[in-house]
């Protein structure tokens, strides 16, 4: 970025970094991949390449998609993810409009940003035992519906913060200008702010789902049948045949892959978001 | 009135034929409380009640089959007794401090090294961005096969490298080792990521104005870039920090907190004693000292953070 030409010496330390670094970020996948496709037997040999070393088989696949848990595991994680990530945007999208676009007196704007950042800093650990009880109050204990709500609770601070940079960004005169032509202020959100601000707005949801898919401390405290995820399922996964590889990397690329590919999705705007919008990606 | 108008009015005098039309006063303080009345109210809901809900069990020894009692500040001041407690305090405190000053130091050098035309930069960026969104406990469950002792993946390099097997999961020392090797897996990425971006983002002429005056290339860094990513740098300190303190699902699912109590950090004693122990009421009171712990820091660093969120 700086100089032009960088001395071939620069050159070849960087290509190893790069080359390093791509290595120490992929293998974990590879070798999740590489153990799904293999037959029990082959898992220790150190083989790297289906078809010229050894011959790869969908059948773990297979029987592990075939097992009802992991059917049921798969669509909690979906209700939840899905769920949780509309509520949170939801909400948050109107309150980002609300400290973008009002001044706020008691308490004030920039206090009232602290409070939803501070939602982000609490340990969960403090709250559970407080939603296990609110929960068995609800009736809501081992029901997706309390890890849609708690998941919305903890990830409103990304659409928050994301959101209410973005409407600080568009310029006021378009909002003006519809508030003088006789919109109300929803008409105006709607019409106008809102439209503009549709691609943070999928990216914040992107990002709150896989947040919400990935949850672990709370799934494991408040389900204990029907509405296990995907990540419960994983933790849960008896050892009493000892580690059987093959299912692990089945297991472990069923829970990531979701979250993962929708973050690839979520790209340009994941530096913004996982740091609460105070650097722009 | 004044205090009324939001900012899209541009006056505070009512001059403005927005707010006139709208009825003033009450008007936009309901339009106000639609937007940000939700939100409010849902984490009030959410975080704040709940918290009350609770609170009075903490002052009590409740555990189920017993009879509650009140013992006042007893699970307080069992905090200070409960060795269990200072070994779990101190098992998070190294991984806290090791992860996240290595994390630290790798990514931003990382980040240094990359900030240059490179082809592919975008590809490496999403390459990057894989490992914050792989799910934890999925990660710690794939190490239990990545450090497996006998030809597992990591053991197997090392031997071909022509050193002794390491007893990852099995000794003490080793146990924490791996679960800070999956931490720093996953969160350096994000150091790289935040640092690289922020670097992009410098002013390039005040390097251009140092290069004129002879700076050379460590002068540059240590008086140009260094204090420009100051703000950042704290501010992944700050986020690291806090995401650092609340672990747990990597822990539980690679090592079980394992061997004996090697690996058992705060989040995963405090989840035992309130639910393999069922004491709610002194899990709660552990619960209260992370919170204090935690926010004990992040205000000494808040000074820090509010500038660069204002």
């Amino acid at each position: 970025m700086r100089e032009k030409s960088i001395p071939i010496a620069g050159r070849v330390v960087l290509v190893i970094a790069i080359i390093c670094m791509l290595l120490w970020v992929l293998f974990p996948f590879y070798w999740a991949f590489l153990n799904s496709i293999k037959k029990p037997a082959e898992t220790f040999e150190p083989t790297w390449v289906p078809f010229l070393q050894f011959q790869p088989t969908l059948e773990h696949w297979r029987s592990e998609l075939a097992i009802p848990e992991t059917r049921r595991a798969l669509l909690n994680s979906t209700i939840i993810s899905i769920g949780a990530a509309t509520l949170a945007v939801v909400l948050g999208t109107l309150a980002a409009y609300a400290l973008a676009r009002f001044q706020f007196n008691r308490p004030q704007n920039g206090t009232l940003t602290t409070w939803f950042l501070s939602q982000r800093v609490l340990p969960p650990v403090v709250f559970v035992i407080p939603f296990f009880l609110l929960m068995r109050q609800l009736k809501l204990l081992d029901s997706v519906w309390s890890l849609v709500l708690l998941n919305a609770t903890f990830t409103l601070p990304f659409p928050v913060i994301i959101l209410s940079q973005m409407f600080r960004e568009l310029p006021k005169e378009l909002e003006e200008a519809a508030l003088v032509d006789g919109a109300t202020r929803f008409q105006s959100f709607f019409r106008v702010a809102l439209p503009l601000v549709v691609p943070g707005l999928v990216a914040t949801w992107i990002i709150c789902m896989a947040f919400s898919w990935n949850e672990f401390l709370f799934a494991l405290t408040l389900t204990s049948q029907s509405a296990i995820p995907m990540p419960v399922i994983i933790a849960g996964a008896e050892h009493t045949r000892g580690v059987q590889f093959w299912y692990v990397g089945v297991r472990v690329l069923l829970t990531m892959l979701p979250p993962v590919i929708l973050a690839l999705l979520a790209q340009r705007y994941i530096v913004r978001g996982l740091t609460l919008g105070a650097v722009k990606g | 009135m004044a205090e009324t108008t939001g900012p899209l009015q541009p006056t505070q005098d009512g001059t403005d034929a927005v707010p006139a039309a709208k009825g003033v006063g009450t008007r936009t303080d309901r339009t106000k409380a639609i937007f940000l009345g939700p939100a409010a109210i849902w984490v009030l809901a959410f975080t704040i009640f709940p918290l009350l809900y609770a609170g009075p069990r903490k002052m009590a020894s409740f555990r189920y089959g017993k009879i509650n009692q009140f013992v006042g500040l007893g699970n307080f001041a069992r905090l200070f007794r409960d060795s269990n407690l200072h070994t779990a305090l101190r098992v998070t405190l190294v991984f806290v401090v090791s992860t996240v000053a290595l994390e630290m130091i790798l990514g931003f050098a990382l980040a240094l090294l990359l900030n240059r035309e490179i082809r592919g930069k975008n590809t490496l960026r999403a390459i990057m961005t894989l490992p914050l969104f792989a799910t934890p406990v999925a990660m710690g469950y794939l190490g239990i096969t990545m450090y497996y002792e006998q030809n597992g993946p990591i053991n197997s390099l090392i031997r071909a490298l022509g050193g002794d097997i390491v007893p990852w999961l099995s000794n003490p020392f080793w146990a924490l080792v791996a679960v800070i090797i999956v931490d720093l897996w996953q969160w350096t990425p994000f150091v790289f990521l935040v640092s690289i971006a922020a670097l992009q983002g410098l002013p390039l002429d005040l390097y251009e104005a140092a290069q004129v005056d002879g700076a050379s290339g460590f002068d540059l860094f240590r008086y140009v870039t260094l204090p420009l990513m100051l703000p950042t740098l704290w501010l992944i300190l700050l986020l690291r920090l806090v995401e650092a303190f609340k672990v747990f699902d990597v822990p539980i699912s690679l090592t079980l907190g394992g061997p004996g109590r090697a690996t058992e950090v705060y989040s995963l004693f405090t989840y035992r004693t309130a639910l393999r122990f069922f004491n709610h009421g002194y899990a709660a009171a552990q619960g209260f000292l992370l919170l204090f712990i935690v926010m004990l820091m992040v205000s000494l660093l808040f000074g820090r953070i509010r500038e660069i969120y204002e």
